[in-house]
């Protein structure tokens, strides 16, 4: 049910079909909001909102699970932020952790949604062999992974860098500390590439076939079409993508924990690995539970950031 | 049906909450419990083991085998196996339920401060006590039971297993190299060269578990010192700094500059370590007799088959310990919980003592008490039975693996860091700097003084 | 259903001619071509990791400790399957996973459907708060909340059962699944309650009759990518499960596990390639649904 010509301005997201209480049923309906929210916000708030807030009141606390807990106020928090240097380096990662799966999972995917719009024939094929990777069990890549950059004996990339001459390059990727980080970043960005892929194509798919060729004609290159039709005619889309990438990027462990478990050194390691270290390694569960507020306190800059696109993208979304 | 759920959720979350501030909720157990004193008739139920064994190993086995045995006279009784043989992923799981109280009958545990917290809960049944009470305890090598000391001397974790650390190497690759078995740890270094030019790894290592390499740290402080040193040092009352612990660090940092590591060690697994010594491209292995099904039977290649050897621990100018004194394990123990200890419990117990042993020996292992002789199996090579005869003359002391002495925060910091000393990213100072620095920082909590 | 969320007309938005340049036309095949060796090389990079899984459950361990880890085997044998049905329940394995997952699926849809509804469609005075509530999690870790839980489900004796896994994958996924309908919603004209109110259609009877038909293509999206975390989750499922009898597949991958940490890798991967089968096996008959829903994520 395409709605041209009934919403020339955007749509239902034109915050001045709204009704004040934000929804767009006419009248109200109270009872029928708390019988559709209530479910979902009970467990939400059991399960996720109510452990955070358990999170917030245990980082005051010494704890480590055997003898008594005691206050210390505000000292993991200091601890936190003034001394510990693995804290530190372990936010940096997570950031880099994030932004290389972005690349791939969004920029990687653009890329090949791109190509494959230039395709005649097997799209649809390609589609599902591009999602495989997805089903696939971490284990199982994870161990894949540890052949692929190993150096001795020789995994693919060495060995490929060796035949075509730039046997100088290779290295153990994983025990590199320059490369480590980035290497662990790599299979979770490539895992859930083909799902961004198939996204983003059919965000591609929908571009009006007119104003490219109108384009072509004038004698436009296929990389201005890219860049001025398809690009912004994708915003939309494209910002849904962000949003979920951003949320797996951000809520990354497995992988890097399995390949290298924050190692060499701490060069891998994620503030998500750091925090289950501190807690079921270190049994310091107060301590643990700063990380925690900490983490939360940057989701909530990162809801933030969202929300602000979503707006700036006119979707009524708050 | 979900809403409630989440309701109940939320109302337990209260309550524990209150419990846990108002301190309540820290619960210890009573000393008559942890004396193993009960009293009372044996009243036949499901009690639980929670432990880090492989699931289809011989000590589970064996132990099966011992219950179903006790079950067929004790009707209604059933030992419950819960095997989580991944070591973190159990650890989280034994931390975890330790902090909400749930601690099954049985559960494994080594002489860790973790461990140490428990005990001074009087949370652990002191298992030599109920040794002696049994009379076995003469029956349990020394050894086996001296790995499973607490610091005050106590034992808390039953001993199922025994095993000896050796060197396992490569004969025609030592000969190849025109090199013998070092005799000293500084000969070691040495043999990593010639070895290296005839294109093998010198030392197979599994970088990634952490505790392979920091075992290469001890050794150093081990013959210098014996034990004291990391007794001493796990407190702040010696410094990484000292002589003995500098000598430990600086050892790493010669073995990873002389080559003697595989070229990214550090991402590599416990079997791939085992693999490249069993197929012939690493030329020395630092394993226990656990692994003997894969060093000394015909699971071999057969151009290996006669081709292992293994040597003691090297020893060092100035040493303190003996050749025949290196790592012995009796293996994570079964630690007995005092607060659901009660008749059925210690009759179990006394029965897995008694029949234990044979079984576990009848299975090809080494048996950690001394009346029971190992079979040997079929399809072992020579060095099989060799190997198991070193039992017979092992020293009076074992080296402590440091990962169950140093807290576990420091012991982190140690692992960690010991890769990038090891792959010359880190100077022998700045690791020694950032051990102190983490107990200085961490031991406090763990160890009172 | 057609397009949600590009609606403009082809005069709208940027989507103008680009101005004429004088550059010389590039080669019309060149874009194609680029994009066939771009295309061709992901789908090696995509496909080979499976064909490798798959050959390497079939190769004898001692060929894969000592050859080539990445190689293929010249003599498939079936030794590591047989090591693996040995060794792991995986038909027991299996089942867990598959209610797990099944029950975890059923819960996200329809709690996120609600949520969605009563957020977007229907709407209320703090709605806004709300929303911002559930977004606050859409990002957490599920780290975050392992030791709490742990804690409050002993209390209330949820400890080692189905439920105690379910719910926290259940309450971590619910933001995204909220979100993701929201913005389908988003999209669904005002005309179209207002049309059904007038025929005196009820805001319980708008949700099933119109608004849930209408987002299959987003059930397709949350089901899919839920699927795959729920099926792979290792922490809610090792933290929460004791019982061997409630083990799902990625615990039940450590029966393979030795002394130590050594793990028979050949009987692991063949444990794997058969519990990733009825995944596979659902994705290729739906996949069908699955691509659509994906790409109706957005746009439907």
């Amino acid at each position: 049910m395409s709605r041209n010509g009934k919403s020339p301005g955007g749509g239902p997201r034109n915050r001045s079909l709204r009704h004040g209480n934000g929804g767009v049923l006419p009248g109200r309906n109270r009872r029928a909001a708390a019988v559709f929210l209530l479910p979902p916000l009970l467990v939400y708030l059991a399960t996720v909102a109510f452990p955070i807030g358990e999170s917030l009141f245990l980082s005051f606390f010494q704890w480590d699970g055997i003898t008594r807990m005691k206050f210390i106020g505000l000292d993991n928090y200091r601890q936190l932020l003034t001394i510990d240097s693995t804290f530190r380096s372990a936010a940096v990662h997570s950031l880099v952790y994030l932004a290389v799966n972005l690349v791939i999972q969004l920029g990687g995917a653009l890329l090949v949604a791109n190509a494959l719009t230039y395709l005649r024939r097997g799209q649809d094929t390609l589609r599902v062999l591009y999602l495989l990777p997805a089903v696939l069990s971490t284990v199982a890549i994870a161990l894949l992974f540890q052949r692929v950059y190993s150096a001795e004996p020789e995994g693919v990339i060495n060995q490929v860098l060796g035949a075509v001459g730039l046997g100088d390059l290779s290295r153990p990727w994983l025990s590199d500390v320059h490369t480590a980080l980035v290497a662990v970043s790599v299979p979770e960005g490539w895992r859930f590439m083909g799902l961004y892929t198939v996204i983003l194509l059919a965000g591609l798919l929908t571009v009006p076939r007119e104003v490219e060729e109108a384009a072509r004609l004038d004698g436009a290159s296929e990389t201005r079409i890219f860049f001025q039709i398809r690009l912004p005619h994708l915003r939309p889309v494209w910002l849904t993508t962000l949003v979920m990438a951003t949320t797996y990027g951000l809520r990354g462990f497995d992988v890097p924990y399995l390949l290298t478990n924050g190692g060499p050194g701490v060069s891998t390691e994620l503030l998500t690995t750091y925090m289950y270290k501190t807690a079921f390694t270190s049994t310091d569960y107060g301590y643990s539970s700063a990380i925690s507020v900490f983490i939360v306190a940057e989701c909530v800059v990162a809801v933030g950031i969202i929300v602000a696109l979503l707006r700036r993208r006119g979707e009524a979304l708050l | 049906m979900n809403a409630r759920r989440g309701l109940w959720s939320l109302a337990g979350t209260m309550a524990c909450l209150l419990v846990a501030v108002t301190g309540c909720g820290t619960s210890a157990g009573s000393p008559a419990a942890v004396r193993g004193s009960v009293s009372g008739p044996i009243e036949p139920h499901t009690i639980t083991w929670l432990n880090a064994r492989p699931s289809d190993g011989p000590v589970i086995k064996a132990v099966a085998d011992v219950a179903a045995e006790y079950g067929k006279t004790h009707p209604g009784f059933k030992l419950d196996i819960i095997s989580t043989p991944d070591r973190p992923s159990y650890l989280q799981k034994v931390v975890t339920l330790a902090a909400a109280r749930k601690l099954p009958e049985f559960f494994d545990v080594d002489a860790t401060p973790f461990a140490e917290k428990l005990r001074r809960q009087n949370r652990l049944v002191d298992v030599g006590n109920l040794l002696d009470e049994f009379g076995a305890k003469h029956r349990f090598r020394p050894l086996a039971l001296d790995y499973q000391k607490f610091d005050n001397g106590g034992v808390y974790g039953l001993p199922l297993e025994f095993a000896m650390e050796h060197f396992w190497y490569n004969k025609s690759a030592f000969a190849e190299a025109g090199i013998e078995p070092p005799r000293t740890l500084d000969e070691f270094i040495a043999d990593c060269k010639p070895l290296r030019a005839k294109g093998y790894i010198p030392i197979a290592l599994d970088g990634k578990d952490g505790w392979p390499l920091e075992r290469y740290l001890a050794y150093y402080p081990f013959r210098l010192q014996g034990n004291a040193f990391v007794k001493k040092l796990k407190r702040g009352d010696a410094k990484m700094t000292d002589p003995a612990g500098k000598a430990g660090a600086d050892f790493i940092a010669r073995l990873g500059a002389a080559g003697c590591f595989a070229k990214g060690f550090s991402s590599a697994g416990y079997t791939d370590a085992t693999d490249l010594f069993t197929t012939g491209r690493a030329a020395v292995i630092n394993d226990g007799t656990w692994d003997l099904g894969l060093l000394a039977t015909d699971t071999l290649p057969a151009s290996l088959r006669n081709d292992v050897g293994y040597f003691k621990l090297p020893t060092a100018q100035g040493a303190a310990t003996g050749t025949d004194d290196y790592v012995v394990s009796s293996g994570i123990g079964m630690a007995v919980n005092s607060q659901k200890f009660d008749p059925l419990v210690k009759d179990f117990l006394k029965y897995l003592v008694s029949r234990y042993p044979a079984k576990y020996a009848a299975m090809g292992q080494l048996s950690p008490t001394i009346d029971t002789p190992t079979a040997i199996p079929g399809n072992a090579t020579p060095v099989y039975g060799q190997v198991i005869r070193e039992a017979e003359r092992l020293g009076t002391r074992t080296a402590k693996p440091w990962d169950t002495e140093l807290d576990p925060t420091t012991n982190n910091v140690v692992q960690q860091n010991l890769v990038l000393l090891a792959q010359g990213n880190m100077s022998p100072e700045a690791f020694m700097k950032s051990v102190d620095q983490a107990v200085t920082t961490n031991s406090p909590r763990y160890f009172s003084k | 259903m057609s397009t949600m969320i590009d609606v403009r007309g082809p005069a709208a938005g940027p989507t103008a001619p680009a101005p004429r340049r004088r550059t010389a036309r590039r080669h019309p095949f060149s874009a194609s071509r680029l994009s066939k060796a771009l295309v061709t090389l992901v789908l090696l990079l995509q496909v080979y990791p499976f064909f490798w899984l798959v050959t390497t459950s079939l190769r004898p361990a001692k060929d894969f400790a000592a050859g080539n880890p990445l190689a293929v085997t010249t003599h498939p044998i079936l030794d590591n399957f047989a090591r693996a049905f040995d060794n792991g329940d995986i038909p027991r394995f299996l089942l867990n996973s598959a209610l797990i997952t099944g029950v975890s699926d059923l819960l996200i849809v329809v709690l996120g459907m609600m949520g969605a509804y009563a957020l977007q469609v229907i709407g209320f005075r703090f709605s806004r708060l709300v929303l911002g509530l559930f977004l606050l999690g859409i990002v957490v870790p599920v780290q975050v909340a392992l030791v709490p839980l742990f804690i409050n489900y002993t209390d209330v004796g949820l400890l080692d059962s189905y439920p105690s896994v379910i719910l926290p994958l259940v309450g971590f996924a619910l933001p995204m699944s909220i979100f993701l309908f929201m913005s389908f919603y988003t999209y669904v004209p005002k005309e179209t309650y207002e049309a059904a109110a007038l025929d005196g259609c009820g805001p319980y009877r708008l949700f099933w009759w119109i608004t849930t038909p209408m987002s299959l293509g987003t059930v397709a999206t949350v089901v899919f990518v839920n699927t795959i975390f729920i099926w792979n989750d290792f922490i809610f499922a090792n933290t929460f499960i004791l019982s061997t009898g409630k083990k799902t597949v990625p615990l039940g991958l450590q029966s393979y596990l030795g002394s130590m940490g050594s793990t028979d890798w050949t009987a692991t991967f063949a444990a794997v390639s058969v519990t990733v089968t009825p995944l596979v096996l659902a994705f290729l008959v739906f996949n069908k649904a699955v691509v659509r829903g994906l790409s109706g994520t957005t746009r439907v």
